[in-house]
Order: C-alpha cells, then structure tokens, then sequence
C-alpha cells in the first residue's frame, strides 16, 4: 500500500537540507548554502519551514563577531526523515528497493 | 556540468526525491574527509623516533629521551585540531567519534608508558604497538578506509612479533607501525584530498 508522502519534506530544498542535516552532527548556514547551490533567501525560508516544524532547531551565535547560523536536525527530524524514505520507497519498483 | 540548484520550491518526482538524497548526503560525507595532515605528522615522528632509537642502542650513543618528542609534538597538534575546528562550517558523527578515540588513546599511551617507566621495567614495546592498532583500525573502519584497517592490523602482527625479539628490532618495528599505520595512509588521504580540490577548481 501507498503512504502518503510528508508534504514539508516533499520539496527540493527541503529535502535537500534534511539530507545534508541527517549526515552530520550539525552545520552552519552557509556549509547548506555551499552543498545546495541555493540562494541565502531562499534557504533562510525554508530552513524556517523546516524549523517550524519541529524537523530542525536553528541557533544563531557569533563567530569572530560576525552572526552565525546552526543547523542541527532533532529527534523529530530523524524520524520524519525515515517514514519519509520508508514511504518513498514504498512507490519504487521492487528493484529500487 | 552545471550542478543542479534548489532554488524552485517544487515537488520531486519519486526518484528524483530518492537521487536528491543520495546526492546530499554523499556530498556532506565527501566534505569530512581529512586531510591525513595529523596522520602524516604522527607517521613520520614514529618512525623518526623509532630509527634514533635504533640508532642510540645499535651503536651505544645517546640522545637522550627521543621519544619525548611525541609529547611536543602534542602542542602543534592540538593547536592545528583548533584552528581547523574553527574554520570549519559543520560538525561530522564520525569526527566525534574520532576525536574521542584520539584522546582514549592518548591518555592509554601515557598511564602505559608511565606505568612501565616507574613501576614495572619490562618490554612494553608489545603493549604500545597493540594500542597502536586500536584507533587506526577503529577509525580505518568508520571510515571505511582500507590502507588505515591494514595499518592497525600490521600494528597488532608486529605487537606479536616483538613479543619475541630484543628491544633493537623492537623499535625498528615500531618505526615500521608509524610508517605503515599512519604515515603512508596519511600520504595517501593527502594525495586523495589534493586531487580533489583540483576536481573543484
């Protein structure tokens, strides 16, 4: 059977920094930026969506005093991730599996 | 090519959704890899104090403590760890992990080494490759990078070895676990990351 697919982590962007964000402890805005290609408004907006949803925590600190934004994936997160993969994996072929 | 960007805020199909995973989170692992500079400094340093060490008991000269080396050597290590903290923009899993074992290690060498020194005079060369072989194959294995889980496998074998042999052919093993363990594996990390950098220019 079909499961239906998370719509906040169903997007390009989305995806991609939760991807980034699973394979490490945490990282800094621009490591995201870096890895996705992705313009910093664009990325500030849906990092936001994400945090909003409880997948990522955002902290701001200072760095050599220049502001620093860090990215960390929670619990929430992980487990959003894997039922979102899981059902993913559901729609493949069984080759794909 | 042109690498993909992410800026459209548009539903993937399946596969491209399964793809962009992989993607990522083969670039962020890509991102950790290191650079084999500390590998490369703690091999040659090894197998310098392990050659001198030869050196002094095979024609009776001495030179002092050589291996006391290893304990200056600690001060740029911990020095070059910080600044390429600092410079960093993420935090790998297998970094921590590392960092960890690291210091398991450095502190089992030093209750070991102190231990031998003052309490019991015996041929601690056995006990000293054999913890060689614990973070080298250990990381070699996180990694997933063969030349390191060799070198903590040549480690042990050698720990074995000089269970038999006399105290002069004990540090020329040891020179040889620095050079096997760390410093080739460190030679090949750099080469490896070199030729990466030239991949991005």
């Amino acid at each position: 059977m079909f499961k239906d697919l998370d719509p906040i982590l169903h997007s390009q962007l989305r995806l991609a920094a939760i991807s980034i964000l699973i394979s490490v402890k945490e990282a800094e805005f621009t490591f995201i930026k870096e890895q996705t290609k992705a313009t910093a408004g664009n990325l500030s907006v849906q990092l936001n969506k994400l945090k909003e949803a409880g997948y990522i925590e955002i902290t701001k600190q200072f760095k050599n005093n220049y502001p620093l934004t860090v990215c960390k994936i929670t619990a929430q997160g992980i487990s959003a991730f894997e039922e979102y993969v899981k059902a993913l994996r559901s729609y493949m072929p069984d080759d794909n599996k | 090519m042109k690498e993909p960007e992410y800026n459209k805020e548009e539903a993937p199909t399946h596969q491209q959704s399964l793809d962009l995973i992989n993607e990522m989170i083969s670039k962020a692992k890509k991102s950790y890899t290191s650079k084999g500079i500390a590998s490369m400094v703690w091999g040659s340093l090894i197998t310098f104090c392990g050659l001198v060490n030869w050196v002094e008991i095979h024609f009776k000269k001495d030179f002092g403590d050589v291996w006391l080396l290893t304990l200056v050597a600690l001060v740029p290590q911990i020095y070059f760890s910080i600044k390429e903290k600092r410079s960093k923009n993420f935090i790998a899993h297998n970094e921590i992990a590392a960092n960890y074992i690291w210091i398991a290690f450095t502190l089992c060498m030093f209750i070991t080494s102190f231990y031998f020194s003052y309490f019991i005079r015996g041929n601690v060369a056995p006990l000293i490759m054999m913890l060689f072989g614990i973070p080298t194959f250990i990381i070699g294995g996180m990694t997933n990078f063969k030349p390191m889980i060799l070198g903590g496998v040549f480690c042990w074998a050698m720990s074995i070895v000089s269970m038999h042999t006399s105290a002069e052919i004990d540090v020329l093993l040891m020179a040889a676990c620095g050079l096997f363990a760390w410093l080739i594996p460190g030679i090949i990390l750099w080469r490896r990351h070199k030729k990466s950098m030239v991949a991005h220019v």
